[in-house]
């Protein structure tokens, strides 16, 4: 296989980042190893389990099956760039307040996803917010702290905007 | 109780954990992200045969140097790994960190490579070439044992590490008993699957002359002890360090022999060295849990009134006794926990460590329980359907009463404290049992099947010393210690040497110090899975850590309290039995000191103490063990209403309820969380967790398209309601919760269908209960018909 590294362009947390990447490289391991953004789990590197959800131009995508090669041009954010962000920032506190997380390893996968749901969703009912969640694994909560913080957190939007 | 509240952030508040943070953005540290200037990075190659001889390793040329063997390991000096058992008969496997000549499970490490990065040492593993001489394979247990099996260890007369034989003869029961029922029960081979594999970084610290392993553990201090018994180092000389630990369930609480090995590795190359399971490692190479068989007949008389158990079980426990708790543990705790929460006089148990060709056991949440409490509770309503009476009226039948409370049962377990029997009744009443069996009548309009099942468990948690000293493990509880410091400028540190990875100890232990001290949480730190900065501990396992190390956490600030009050008192020029400590001052009528002026005194201003002063100053380690050495028993009933579609076999689960005692919980979020996370795993022990294997012993299963673990959609919203019977031995009450959750669920789930097939005169005994099983058994019993 080739192992000839290449260059690309891409922006990380609103940063422009030029890196030379081994083709085979996946973004996970990219923003893990070589830009310490270790805040990216990897949970399976197959695809299924979502630890490694982050934002492709503002998309959720799976790191483990997105090549790093794959990325130039295009812009990518991940837990660490959702500090400042309002719908993170409403969705950690309620996690926190609904016990979302126990030992925190799914987590930074589980947040990406759920402000995808609360920005998508504004309608969903527990069960939508399920089905919009299965993409995701966790194997300490049991989910039921994380539907009830997503369902508060939409709820809390709904009142506000109406 | 007058200590105990429910408001503030003390014990029994619902207060949010300090570990969230970091955790919610993405900050927190696991082994994984841990990288060291100059590390390598490990890949292994590993078994692709169940059972084989060596007969050759090559290595290419260019690699020479970075692949290394169990011969390169043991000419330096490398002792396999060792996990006896004291009970007599049992079997001592040797396993070497990597192989040593022999293979005897798919995915067993057979050699190491090391390489700059994963991918690099990946590519030398796939260069590698191993000559293996297969042998034939022990991939069920119950072949295991019949004569002319294929040893797994070629010097043993069969393939069984222990049998044990519990109770007497039941003969006179079996033979006048007006009831008996019998029942083939099986569970499966599972993965614990923590979201976080497995992990370790290793490198030995130059300055402190120290071998350091950051390793992805429950239980540092008894890695710790194992390394040095196989790498013949001093203990002193190792450290043993866990980060943020991401789920455990178990499959964390062993020595690895990838710890082995990469800790040889960093010392041999004098290089910082990593390792990470991979999900595929994970799946093949630690299928390790549960799997177990019964046989097992139950003796009641007209009313369903219990008078005799008996049951031979057996357990595939693997290719290897697993270190500390040994090949044993889990068949030989279903001879003395088979009974469950249940009062009856007789009893014969005979259990089988069966040893195959298969990932060594290592015990999972509930360990035997799960098993235990899926073939018992099967055995109560099938004792309830012989005398045709509802099956939670048998259990009131047969539960040990509150009166009789605390109780020796008829395995001499010590049953501390609670009401079994109005678990029960609160169950029927939350589920609405009368709702479902009207529905159940009038039948569905989609032709699924209504059914409501029960089970009843309780859980011996926070062992003693006794228990295990009788095991005669590598590993015995003793006195847990914690240590807590006040800091100069008022705070408090805690060390403990448990292990939290989601139970959420840095804020429990926190609250259970705030109780004694008054000190607010926010300054109250926790230290804990460091041998270097922590009291030993055989770490956290067996729902122990919130009633051992939080006894301890009790004890000490009790002692420091003590010492506050003498100082404060002597800067308030009163007697130290006319002051208080109170809301983090000391307090004498109306004047106060605080804590924090209080530690200023001590550090900064010692010229001000009393000259009697205790001269351990604001710093206490202090040992702690439950008033009772059986620990201490939690319990709960769970109720659950499903519809089975017999079309197509697929279970929904309709409404789920736990009615559980825990005791007095410190931090009732925390405990709600934990029975959560318990039950989503029984749903998938219930319903879909198997890892299959061919009769070559190779696992079926390496992804998670394959092995299935429960998700959103698969998880019910469970309903938990709280009875609340303080233990009578632990500080404050409490009782160890941590495994409760998965104990139930595969019991509970399986009598719920059950119950539902029951017009179709099918009964389920194995799990999971796949849609496959349920189709099978419909099939099976309408080809008798």
């Amino acid at each position: 296989m080739s192992t000839h590294a290449k260059t690309i362009s891409l922006t990380i947390n609103g940063t422009r980042v030029e890196a030379s990447v081994p083709p085979r490289q996946h973004l996970g391991d990219f923003l893990r190893e070589r830009e310490l953004l270790t805040g990216t789990h990897l949970g399976c590197e197959h695809g299924v389990c979502g630890a490694c959800t982050i934002l492709i131009d503002g998309e959720p995508a799976r790191s483990c099956i997105t090549f790093a090669v794959a990325c130039d041009g295009r812009s990518v954010t991940t837990v660490e760039g959702l500090d400042d962000d309002p719908v993170a920032a409403e969705l950690r506190e309620a996690f926190s307040a609904e016990h979302g997380l126990q030992c925190g390893f799914c987590t930074p996968g589980m947040l990406v996803a759920a402000r995808d749901v609360v920005l998508r969703r504004p309608d969903a009912d527990n069960p939508a917010i399920r089905t919009a969640m299965s993409g995701n694994l966790c194997r300490c909560t049991g989910y039921v702290g994380i539907v009830n913080a997503i369902r508060r957190v939409i709820d809390a939007r709904n009142t506000n905007a109406g | 109780m007058g200590e105990v509240s429910t408001a503030g952030s003390g014990v029994g508040a619902r207060v949010r954990r300090k570990e969230d943070d970091r955790l919610l953005r993405g900050r927190g540290r696991f082994v994984g992200d841990i990288a060291l200037v100059g590390m390598k990075e490990l890949a292994f190659v590993r078994s692709p045969v169940a059972h084989a001889t060596i007969t050759g390793i090559e290595i290419p040329e260019e690699h020479r140097g970075t692949v290394f063997t169990w011969a390169d390991l043991a000419a330096g000096g490398v002792k396999p790994i060792r996990a006896v058992s004291g009970l007599p008969g049992f079997k001592v496997s040797e396993q070497p960190a990597l192989a040593d000549g022999k293979v005897r499970f798919v995915g067993e490490p057979v050699a190491v490579c090391v390489a700059a990065t994963r991918a690099e040492a990946e590519d030398i593993a796939a260069s590698v070439f191993v000559d293996y001489a297969e042998l034939p394979v022990n991939s069920d247990m119950l072949e295991a044992v019949t004569p002319g099996a294929p040893k797994v260890h070629d010097h043993w007369p069969d393939n069984v590490f222990l049998e044990t034989n519990v109770g007497g003869t039941i003969a006179e029961i079996a033979a006048t008993a007006p009831v008996k029922v019998s029942r083939t029960i099986r569970t499966a081979r599972q993965c614990m699957v923590p979201l976080e594999g497995k992990g370790v970084v290793a490198h030995w610290d130059r300055h402190v002359e120290q071998l350091v392993l950051t390793t992805s553990t429950q239980m540092p201090h008894i890695v710790r002890a194992g390394l040095s018994e196989c790498l013949d180092l001093d203990q002193g000389l190792i450290r043993v360090v866990a980060p943020d630990v991401g789920g455990g369930f178990g499959w964390k609480g062993l020595l690895q022999p990838e710890e082995i090995v990469a800790a040889w590795i960093a010392m041999r190359l004098d290089r910082p060295v990593r390792w990470t399971e991979d999900r595929r490692e994970h799946l093949v190479a630690a299928a390790n849990a549960r799997e177990h068989h019964y046989e097992i007949t139950a003796y009641a008389d007209a009313r369903g009134r219990l008078l005799g158990i008996e049951a031979d079980a057996w357990v595939d426990a693997g290719a290897y006794s697993v270190y500390p708790f040994s090949a044993c543990l889990e068949a030989a705790q279903v001879g003395s926990i088979l009974p469950g929460p249940y009062d009856f006089a007789h009893y014969r148990c005979r259990t089988f460590s069966v040893c195959t060709n298969k990932p060594p056991i290592v015990p999972y949440r509930g360990v035997a329980r799960t098993g235990v409490c899926f073939a018992m509770e099967q055995m109560i309503d099938a004792v309830a359907d012989a005398v045709g009476r509802e099956p939670w009226q048998v259990r009131l039948e047969n539960l040990v009463p509150p009166e009789k409370m605390p109780f020796d049962n008829v395995t001499k377990k010590h049953f501390d404290s609670g009401d079994y029997p109005e678990s029960v009744r609160r169950a029927v009443a939350a589920i609405e049992l009368d709702g479902w069996r009207a529905r159940q009548k009038a039948g569905e309009a989609d032709g699924r099947l209504i059914g409501v099942g029960f089970a009843t468990y309780c859980e011996q948690s926070a062992h003693g010393t006794a228990v295990y000293h009788g095991w005669g493990i590598p590993m015995v509880p003793g006195h847990e210690q914690a240590q807590a410091r006040i800091t100069p400028d008022g705070g408090l540190e805690l060390r403990v040497g448990v292990q939290s990875h989601g139970q959420s100890m840095e804020t429990t232990f926190a609250q259970v110090a705030h109780e004694v001290l008054g000190i607010p949480l926010e300054k109250i730190k926790l230290v804990h899975g460091d041998t270097g900065l922590t009291p030993y501990s055989t770490g956290t396992w067996g729902s122990r850590s919130m009633v051992m190390a939080g006894g301890a956490v009790a004890t000490a600030c009790r002692t420091l309290a003590e010492r506050l009050r003498r100082i404060g008192a002597h800067l308030m020029q009163a007697g130290p039995e006319a002051v208080v400590l109170e809301e983090g001052s000391v307090k004498a009528g109306a004047a106060a000191v605080t804590i924090r002026e209080i530690a200023h005194t001590w550090y900064r201003a010692p010229q001000l103490l009393p000259a009697d002063v205790d001269r351990g100053g604001l710093e206490v380690t202090a040992g702690y063990k439950p008033g009772s050495d059986h620990g201490t028993f939690s319990y709960a009933t769970h109720a659950v209403a499903v519809a089975v579609d017999p079309e197509i076999g697929q279970v929904e689960i309709l409404d789920y309820v736990v009615v559980e005692d825990a005791g007095t919980m410190v931090n009732p979020m925390v405990v709600d969380g934990q029975i959560y996370g318990g039950v989503a795993q029984g749903v998938g022990t219930a319903l879909y967790e198997r890892m299959p294997y061919d009769a070559e012993g190779q696992p079926l299963a390496s992804t998670f398209a394959d092995y299935l673990i429960p998700g959103f959609t698969e998880v019910p919203h469970v309903r938990i309601i709280h009875m609340l019977t303080p233990s009578p031995y632990t500080e404050f009450g409490v009782k160890g919760i941590g495994e409760g959750g998965a104990i139930a669920p595969p019991a509970a789930i399986c009598n719920a269908i059950n119950d539902a097939l029951k017009p179709l005169g099918v009964t389920v005994t194995n799990a999971p209960m796949t849609p496959e099983v349920i189709l099978c058994a419909i099939a099976e019993t309408r080809g008798a018909a």
